[in-house]
């Protein structure tokens, strides 16, 4: 019998049938649903942290440090590690390593790491904030690339800075953007926010407050300084740098409002007078260290020259930091939230295929006479069974199609609750589902697969079925 | 001509629970093409279970079975399905038409089993249905029809594959006096006309006598009988 023909018996089998069908589908569906939602869940999650990595360039960056370090003592509160030198011959992290490191194959961006505490002033407000330098070939990555207002550095000694709306609001400034509401909110009036267009403060010069140790004061009183514990005595100064762009406030996945600092162009903040150290990973790992930078960004052309990069510069003797191998780890814990979810998702699934070969033996129980009957008239036990088959496998098409429009719906509204709550605390839109095309295409072949899987043994039960104890039945 | 049937020495036991029945204990025959053959007997004799033999329902215990000069005994269930779609086409006392299905319907699906195209299907069935007087039933369902009507579904569809044997296990032990006479009419019709080999089991053996050619008479799964009627080959 061809194939058609025996497509056409089993679906006007199912249809004679129909309540049970309907059923003994809506099992499959509600498997599949689960499935769909629950591995597009973890996909979801996976896609926004992958995402953000690649926003943040963190596939295809890493640090360069003076010398090895081991992460696992760091993570164990090991600090000392930071300080041990493995190879006393290795030389500083200076402008000469620098050359050696843009010279390797795939390096795109190499640049000393400055970032240091400052205070920004305008119209009489005045913020603290981190200031960080950037090298004009920054401007071609994200998010240089496309800073929403104004524009990226053109020269590494202009006297600019790049803002951000974080900053902004403790200036008193609120940026009047598309997205925003014209009228100010209590809360902000309260505060004595203004509204500003954000190309207005472009072009504008702001004062960056910078601390230094006050070395007269020092000299002059060594025993007050240190002895009453008042700490170093620091002096201000103060640079002038023109406005040229305000950086997007915050990407998803991040804080609500978490200031992502201010950016100088790189010699510019070479040149602003500071103390040197920013943090205790800075004072931790100077220590011993003659020359040098404290650390090197390396900005590298494709994912694939990470690594390659990464080995050179630990054969120079220094050390490496990339968070993209923090990603592998994560990647793995990923893994193994997808199998969970998706276990929850089978055993929901491991239901609706019992249901189906229940539905099966019942309906072979039920057809013992007819399939007597076929087998009388000339029908082999390969085309009763594939009959049997085909109907396992329509019940597992019709379950996974109607279980992926399940799976998406319960996605969709997860997706508008989750968010409806999360926009209340403040926090940004964020997908948290993700149905892929794979998962489209394997919902269904999973489905229809395990469908025949539960298919197989009413199959050939109905195959073996003896037909003269057939027509005899009733 | 050889005959196309030719049954040697046949046995064919059950497991009844713990009980062992021997329902044929040494039956031999030959039948010849176009012959219509009566077997009658008691109930249990071993009729039908010869018949299932001969359709290949069911396999011999020992002895053999050649049809068309091929050995049902060393067939694999694959040629056996074969045999059942074309070499023989089986019609019963509960007529056993598939309930959900119309009377084309029915027709049809054993020459889909034979892989007769659709087209071709269709028409033969109607032309079938059509020659034994059903060709205003034809979409109705099983339930719809009478005894009679079924029997002659039933008939057409044995016929639909074009078997060189017909067999009928007591196709008119359902069927009131005068519908079991047109039954029997139209089945020895199809055998003179047609020259289809008939082998029907029957308890009638007075109406058996009007259409066969030869008549046998089973005891206790043995041939006690045999008689040739007036009936000319």
């Amino acid at each position: 019998m061809k194939f058609d023909e025996t497509s056409r018996i089993t679906v006007s089998n199912l249809w004679r049938t129909k309540l049970r069908t309907v059923l003994t589908t809506l099992g499959v569906v509600i498997g599949i649903g689960a499935l769909v939602a629950m591995v597009s869940f973890g996909t979801g999650m996976q896609k926004n942290i992958t995402g953000m990595f690649e926003t943040n360039d963190l596939f295809t960056s890493m640090q360069a440090l003076p010398s090895k370090i081991n992460m696992d003592e760091v993570m164990h509160g090991n600090m000392e590690s930071l300080q041990k030198q493995d190879n006393k011959n290795v030389p500083p992290l200076d402008d000469r390593a620098m050359g050696r490191i843009r010279i390797l194959p795939g390096v795109d961006v190499v640049y000393p790491e400055i970032s240091f505490p400052v205070k920004i002033r305008y119209r009489g407000q005045e913020s603290r904030t981190l200031a960080k330098g950037l090298p004009v070939e920054m401007g071609r990555y994200k998010p240089y690339s496309a800073i929403p207002y104004g524009r990226f550095f053109k020269a590494d000694d202009e006297k600019s800075i790049i803002l951000n709306p974080f900053l902004l609001r403790n200036l008193k400034i609120r940026l009047l953007e598309p997205g925003n509401a014209k009228k100010l909110s209590l809360e902000d009036s309260l505060r004595g926010l203004r509204s500003l267009p954000p190309d207005s403060l472009l072009g504008k010069e702001v004062e960056l407050v910078t601390s230094v140790v006050d070395v007269s004061s020092l000299i002059q009183n060594p025993m007050f300084t240190f002895g009453l514990g008042r700490g170093v005595p620091v002096k201000e100064t103060t640079t002038r740098l023109k406005i040229v762009g305000i950086d997007a406030g915050r990407g998803a996945f991040e804080g609500p409002y978490r200031d992502r600092g201010i950016q100088l162009p790189l010699i510019t903040a070479q040149r602003v007078p500071q103390m040197g150290f920013s943090s205790v990973w800075d004072l931790l790992r100077s220590k011993g260290q003659q020359r040098g930078y404290a650390s090197l960004y390396v900005r590298v052309k494709k994912m694939t020259h990470l690594d390659p990069v990464k080995k050179e510069i630990d054969k120079m003797g220094y050390g490496t930091l990339a968070l993209a191998d923090q990603l592998e780890e994560i990647k793995k814990g990923f893994v193994i939230l997808d199998m969970a979810l998706g276990a929850i998702g089978t055993i929901a699934l491991v239901v609706a295929a019992l249901g189906i070969i229940n539905t099966m033996v019942m309906s072979i129980l039920e057809r013992t006479r007819e399939i007597g009957i076929m087998k009388a008239i000339g029908g082999s036990e390969n085309e009763i069974k594939t009959i049997f088959f085909i109907e396992a496998g329509i019940i597992g098409l019709l379950g996974g199609l109607f279980g992926l429009v399940l799976g998406w719906c319960v996605t969709r509204i997860a997706n508008t609750v989750a968010n409806f709550y999360v926009a209340r605390q403040g926090g940004p839109h964020v997908d948290y589902f993700y149905i892929p095309p794979w998962l489209i295409l394997g919902a269904v072949a999973f489905s229809i697969l395990v469908s025949l899987l539960a298919g197989l043994y009413p199959a050939i039960r109905a195959a073996r079925v003896n037909p003269v104890e057939a027509l005899r039945h009733d | 001509m050889p005959p196309i049937l030719i049954a040697t020495d046949v046995h064919k036991q059950y497991e009844k629970g713990s009980v062992r029945i021997n329902a044929l204990q040494g039956v031999s025959l030959e039948v010849q093409h176009g012959e219509f053959l009566s077997i009658v007997g008691r109930s249990g004799s071993g009729k039908s279970t010869l018949l299932n033999l001969v359709g290949g329902l069911d396999t011999v215990s020992s002895g053999s079975i050649f049809i068309k000069k091929k050995d049902l005994a060393r067939m694999k269930r694959s040629e056996l399905a074969l045999h059942r779609r074309k070499t023989v086409g089986m019609i019963f006392q509960s007529f056993n038409l598939i309930s959900s299905r119309t009377a084309r319907e029915n027709v049809e699906l054993a020459m889909a089993f034979g892989n007769v195209r659709r087209k071709e299907r269709k028409k033969r069935a109607e032309a079938l249905l059509a020659s034994i007087g059903l060709s205003e039933r034809m979409d109705h369902l099983p339930s719809e029809l009478s005894g009679g009507e079924a029997q002659r579904v039933a008939i057409a569809r044995a016929l639909s594959n074009r078997p060189d044997i017909l067999l009928a296990d007591e196709p008119t032990g359902n069927l009131d006096s005068a519908t079991s006479a047109e039954i029997l009419e139209l089945l020895s019709d199809l055998n003179r006309r047609q020259n289809v080999t008939v082998i029907m089991i029957t308890h009638d053996k007075v109406s058996a006598q009007s259409v066969s050619h030869r008549i046998l008479e089973f005891l206790d799964g043995r041939v006690i009988r045999e008689t040739r009627t007036r009936r000319r080959a």
